[in-house]
Protein backbone atom coordinates (compact mmCIF):
# COMPACT_ATOMS: atom_id res chain seq x y z
CA UNK A 1 0.00 0.00 0.00
CA UNK A 2 1.13 3.55 -0.69
CA UNK A 3 2.33 5.87 2.04
CA UNK A 4 -0.08 8.30 3.61
CA UNK A 5 0.63 11.72 2.12
CA UNK A 6 -1.52 14.79 2.62
CA UNK A 7 -2.90 16.27 -0.59
CA UNK A 8 -1.78 19.84 0.22
CA UNK A 9 0.31 21.71 2.78
CA UNK A 10 -2.69 23.12 4.65
CA UNK A 11 -4.06 19.75 5.69
CA UNK A 12 -2.65 16.82 7.60
CA UNK A 13 -3.64 13.24 8.04
CA UNK A 14 -4.90 12.16 11.44
CA UNK A 15 -5.78 8.81 12.82
CA UNK A 16 -8.77 8.57 15.12
CA UNK A 17 -9.68 5.54 17.20
CA UNK A 18 -13.20 5.60 18.63
CA UNK A 19 -14.77 3.23 21.12
CA UNK A 20 -18.50 3.04 21.68
CA UNK A 21 -20.44 0.45 23.64
CA UNK A 22 -21.31 -2.86 22.10
CA UNK A 23 -24.77 -4.46 22.28
CA UNK A 24 -26.76 -1.35 21.59
CA UNK A 25 -29.98 -1.22 19.61
CA UNK A 26 -29.24 -0.69 15.93
CA UNK A 27 -30.90 2.67 15.96
CA UNK A 28 -28.67 4.05 18.70
CA UNK A 29 -25.57 2.57 17.12
CA UNK A 30 -26.31 4.22 13.80
CA UNK A 31 -26.92 7.45 15.63
CA UNK A 32 -23.53 7.32 17.38
CA UNK A 33 -21.71 6.54 14.14
CA UNK A 34 -23.51 9.41 12.46
CA UNK A 35 -22.56 11.68 15.35
CA UNK A 36 -18.88 10.75 15.14
CA UNK A 37 -18.72 11.28 11.41
CA UNK A 38 -20.69 14.47 11.82
CA UNK A 39 -17.93 16.01 13.96
CA UNK A 40 -15.44 15.51 11.17
CA UNK A 41 -17.81 16.68 8.48
CA UNK A 42 -18.42 19.90 10.39
CA UNK A 43 -14.80 20.96 10.01
CA UNK A 44 -14.59 19.82 6.41
CA UNK A 45 -12.43 16.75 6.94
CA UNK A 46 -11.98 14.20 4.17
CA UNK A 47 -12.27 10.51 4.98
CA UNK A 48 -9.31 8.53 3.64
CA UNK A 49 -9.79 5.12 5.16
CA UNK A 50 -11.92 3.40 7.74
CA UNK A 51 -11.18 0.22 9.65
CA UNK A 52 -14.11 -1.17 11.60
CA UNK A 53 -12.93 -3.75 14.12
CA UNK A 54 -16.36 -4.46 15.49
CA UNK A 55 -16.77 -6.15 18.83
CA UNK A 56 -13.73 -6.11 21.10
CA UNK A 57 -13.45 -7.18 24.72
CA UNK A 58 -12.02 -4.49 27.00
CA UNK A 59 -9.22 -5.11 29.46
CA UNK A 60 -11.10 -3.11 32.09
CA UNK A 61 -14.66 -1.75 32.20
CA UNK A 62 -15.03 1.78 30.79
CA UNK A 63 -18.17 3.57 31.96
CA UNK A 64 -19.62 0.21 32.90
CA UNK A 65 -19.11 -1.31 29.45
CA UNK A 66 -17.06 -4.49 29.22
CA UNK A 67 -17.20 -4.78 25.46
CA UNK A 68 -16.88 -2.10 22.86
CA UNK A 69 -17.16 -1.46 19.17
CA UNK A 70 -13.87 -0.14 17.83
CA UNK A 71 -13.50 1.88 14.67
CA UNK A 72 -10.34 3.46 13.29
CA UNK A 73 -10.74 6.45 10.97
CA UNK A 74 -8.12 8.13 8.85
CA UNK A 75 -9.07 11.72 8.13
CA UNK A 76 -7.39 14.50 6.26
CA UNK A 77 -8.08 17.86 7.87
CA UNK A 78 -6.90 21.26 8.93
CA UNK A 79 -4.64 21.04 12.03
CA UNK A 80 -6.27 24.17 13.47
CA UNK A 81 -9.66 22.43 13.58
CA UNK A 82 -8.34 19.43 15.44
CA UNK A 83 -9.04 20.89 18.85
CA UNK A 84 -12.69 21.45 17.99
CA UNK A 85 -13.19 17.84 16.99
CA UNK A 86 -11.35 16.60 20.05
CA UNK A 87 -13.43 18.75 22.37
CA UNK A 88 -16.76 17.78 20.85
CA UNK A 89 -15.85 14.10 21.01
CA UNK A 90 -14.88 14.47 24.63
CA UNK A 91 -18.26 15.98 25.46
CA UNK A 92 -20.23 13.43 23.45
CA UNK A 93 -22.11 10.94 25.61
CA UNK A 94 -22.17 7.93 23.32
CA UNK A 95 -18.40 7.63 22.95
CA UNK A 96 -16.49 5.66 25.57
CA UNK A 97 -12.98 6.66 24.50
CA UNK A 98 -11.33 8.32 21.58
CA UNK A 99 -7.74 8.90 20.55
CA UNK A 100 -6.58 11.38 17.93
CA UNK A 101 -3.00 10.89 16.81
CA UNK A 102 -0.85 11.87 13.90
CA UNK A 103 0.54 8.77 12.21
CA UNK A 104 4.33 8.85 11.66
CA UNK A 105 6.03 9.46 8.34
CA UNK A 106 5.73 6.68 5.79
CA UNK A 107 2.96 5.07 7.74
CA UNK A 108 1.02 2.42 5.90
CA UNK A 109 -2.54 1.61 6.80
CA UNK A 110 -2.90 -1.91 8.08
CA UNK A 111 -6.29 -3.48 8.55
CA UNK A 112 -5.89 -4.72 12.08
CA UNK A 113 -9.40 -6.16 12.16
CA UNK A 114 -8.28 -9.02 9.91
CA UNK A 115 -4.84 -9.29 11.48
CA UNK A 116 -6.35 -9.72 14.93
CA UNK A 117 -8.81 -12.38 13.78
CA UNK A 118 -5.97 -14.28 12.14
CA UNK A 119 -3.84 -14.02 15.26
CA UNK A 120 -6.70 -15.33 17.39
CA UNK A 121 -6.86 -18.51 15.32
CA UNK A 122 -3.09 -18.90 15.25
CA UNK A 123 -2.72 -18.28 18.95
CA UNK A 124 -4.49 -21.52 19.80
CA UNK A 125 -2.01 -23.48 17.77
CA UNK A 126 0.84 -21.63 19.53
CA UNK A 127 -0.64 -22.59 22.91
CA UNK A 128 -0.98 -26.19 21.84
CA UNK A 129 2.62 -26.23 20.67
CA UNK A 130 3.79 -24.85 23.98
CA UNK A 131 1.92 -27.46 26.01
CA UNK A 132 3.26 -30.22 23.77
CA UNK A 133 6.82 -28.99 24.23
CA UNK A 134 6.30 -28.82 27.97
CA UNK A 135 5.02 -32.38 28.09
CA UNK A 136 7.94 -33.62 26.02
CA UNK A 137 10.37 -31.90 28.35
CA UNK A 138 8.66 -33.43 31.37
CA UNK A 139 8.77 -36.89 29.85
CA UNK A 140 12.44 -36.51 29.07
CA UNK A 141 13.15 -35.38 32.60
CA UNK A 142 11.26 -38.38 34.01
CA UNK A 143 13.13 -40.74 31.72
CA UNK A 144 16.47 -39.23 32.71
CA UNK A 145 15.58 -39.55 36.37
CA UNK A 146 14.59 -43.19 35.93
CA UNK A 147 17.86 -43.90 34.13
CA UNK A 148 19.87 -42.21 36.86
CA UNK A 149 18.03 -44.20 39.49
CA UNK A 150 18.68 -47.44 37.65
CA UNK A 151 22.40 -46.76 37.37
CA UNK A 152 22.60 -45.78 41.01
CA UNK A 153 20.63 -48.66 42.45
CA UNK A 154 22.21 -51.46 40.38
CA UNK A 155 25.67 -51.62 42.01
CA UNK A 156 24.12 -51.47 45.47
CA UNK A 157 21.90 -54.45 44.69
CA UNK A 158 24.85 -56.44 43.37
CA UNK A 159 26.81 -55.79 46.51
CA UNK A 160 23.88 -56.85 48.64
CA UNK A 161 23.43 -60.02 46.65
CA UNK A 162 27.09 -60.91 46.93
CA UNK A 163 27.04 -60.15 50.62
CA UNK A 164 24.05 -62.42 51.05
CA UNK A 165 25.69 -65.14 49.03
CA UNK A 166 28.88 -64.75 51.01
CA UNK A 167 27.04 -64.90 54.24
CA UNK A 168 25.12 -67.99 53.10
CA UNK A 169 28.34 -69.76 52.14
CA UNK A 170 30.04 -68.69 55.31
CA UNK A 171 27.16 -69.97 57.40
CA UNK A 172 27.09 -73.32 55.64
CA UNK A 173 30.87 -73.62 55.98
CA UNK A 174 30.69 -72.73 59.65
CA UNK A 175 27.97 -75.28 60.23
CA UNK A 176 29.97 -77.95 58.45
CA UNK A 177 33.00 -77.03 60.49
CA UNK A 178 30.99 -77.22 63.67
CA UNK A 179 29.55 -80.57 62.68
CA UNK A 180 32.91 -82.00 61.69
CA UNK A 181 34.58 -80.61 64.80
CA UNK A 182 35.14 -83.59 67.03
CA UNK A 183 36.39 -81.62 69.97
CA UNK A 184 32.91 -80.34 70.69
CA UNK A 185 31.48 -83.75 71.26
CA UNK B 1 23.99 -36.70 44.17
CA UNK B 2 23.73 -32.96 43.38
CA UNK B 3 23.64 -32.17 39.65
CA UNK B 4 26.91 -30.87 38.26
CA UNK B 5 27.19 -27.28 37.07
CA UNK B 6 26.84 -28.20 33.40
CA UNK B 7 23.55 -29.93 34.11
CA UNK B 8 22.07 -26.92 35.94
CA UNK B 9 20.13 -24.37 33.91
CA UNK B 10 22.10 -21.18 33.51
CA UNK B 11 20.68 -17.75 32.78
CA UNK B 12 21.75 -16.43 29.40
CA UNK B 13 24.02 -13.41 29.32
CA UNK B 14 21.80 -10.29 29.02
CA UNK B 15 24.41 -8.63 26.84
CA UNK B 16 23.99 -11.29 24.19
CA UNK B 17 20.29 -10.56 23.64
CA UNK B 18 19.30 -8.88 20.39
CA UNK B 19 16.53 -6.33 20.04
CA UNK B 20 13.55 -8.16 18.51
CA UNK B 21 12.40 -5.00 16.73
CA UNK B 22 15.81 -4.24 15.20
CA UNK B 23 16.32 -7.78 13.92
CA UNK B 24 12.87 -8.19 12.36
CA UNK B 25 12.75 -6.80 8.82
CA UNK B 26 15.57 -4.26 9.04
CA UNK B 27 14.29 -2.41 12.09
CA UNK B 28 10.79 -1.30 12.96
CA UNK B 29 10.20 2.42 12.36
CA UNK B 30 7.04 2.59 14.41
CA UNK B 31 5.34 0.33 16.91
CA UNK B 32 1.59 0.51 16.51
CA UNK B 33 -0.71 0.68 19.52
CA UNK B 34 -3.33 -1.24 17.54
CA UNK B 35 -1.06 -4.20 16.96
CA UNK B 36 -1.97 -6.26 20.00
CA UNK B 37 -0.07 -9.49 19.15
CA UNK B 38 3.30 -7.70 18.90
CA UNK B 39 2.88 -5.57 22.01
CA UNK B 40 1.55 -8.29 24.24
CA UNK B 41 4.79 -10.21 24.92
CA UNK B 42 6.36 -7.04 26.38
CA UNK B 43 3.77 -6.74 29.12
CA UNK B 44 3.97 -9.07 32.11
CA UNK B 45 1.18 -10.83 33.98
CA UNK B 46 0.49 -7.81 36.17
CA UNK B 47 0.25 -5.45 33.21
CA UNK B 48 3.62 -3.81 33.77
CA UNK B 49 5.94 -3.03 30.88
CA UNK B 50 8.84 -5.47 30.94
CA UNK B 51 12.32 -4.14 31.69
CA UNK B 52 14.74 -3.79 28.84
CA UNK B 53 17.15 -5.97 30.77
CA UNK B 54 14.86 -8.98 30.42
CA UNK B 55 13.56 -8.47 26.89
CA UNK B 56 16.70 -7.13 25.20
CA UNK B 57 14.85 -4.31 23.42
CA UNK B 58 17.05 -1.38 22.45
CA UNK B 59 16.40 2.06 23.95
CA UNK B 60 14.96 3.52 20.75
CA UNK B 61 12.38 0.78 20.43
CA UNK B 62 11.65 0.67 24.14
CA UNK B 63 10.54 4.31 23.94
CA UNK B 64 8.29 3.54 20.97
CA UNK B 65 6.95 0.52 22.78
CA UNK B 66 6.14 2.59 25.84
CA UNK B 67 3.99 5.05 23.87
CA UNK B 68 2.28 2.19 22.08
CA UNK B 69 1.48 0.39 25.33
CA UNK B 70 0.26 3.57 27.00
CA UNK B 71 -2.06 4.30 24.11
CA UNK B 72 -3.33 0.73 24.07
CA UNK B 73 -3.99 0.93 27.81
CA UNK B 74 -5.97 4.13 27.40
CA UNK B 75 -8.19 2.52 24.79
CA UNK B 76 -8.75 -0.57 26.91
CA UNK B 77 -6.82 -3.00 24.70
CA UNK B 78 -4.37 -3.64 27.53
CA UNK B 79 -4.90 -3.58 31.28
CA UNK B 80 -3.28 -0.99 33.52
CA UNK B 81 -3.12 -3.39 36.43
CA UNK B 82 -4.24 -6.95 36.95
Amino acid sequence: MADLVASSEDVRIYECAVLYPYALPQKEEAQIVKEIEGYFDEVGAKLIAKDAWGRRGLAYPIKGAKEANVTIYYYEMDPLKLKEVDQSMKISKGILRHLLVKPPKHYQIVKYADAYAQWLTERESIGQKRTREKQEKLQEAVAAKARRKATQSKPVKKAEKSAEAMSGEAISEGIEKLISDDSLL
Amino acid sequence: MPPSKSQQQRRSDPRLKKCPFCTAGGGAKYIDYKDYPTIKPFVDYFGNIMKRYYTGVCLKHQKMLRTAIERARFLGFLAYRK
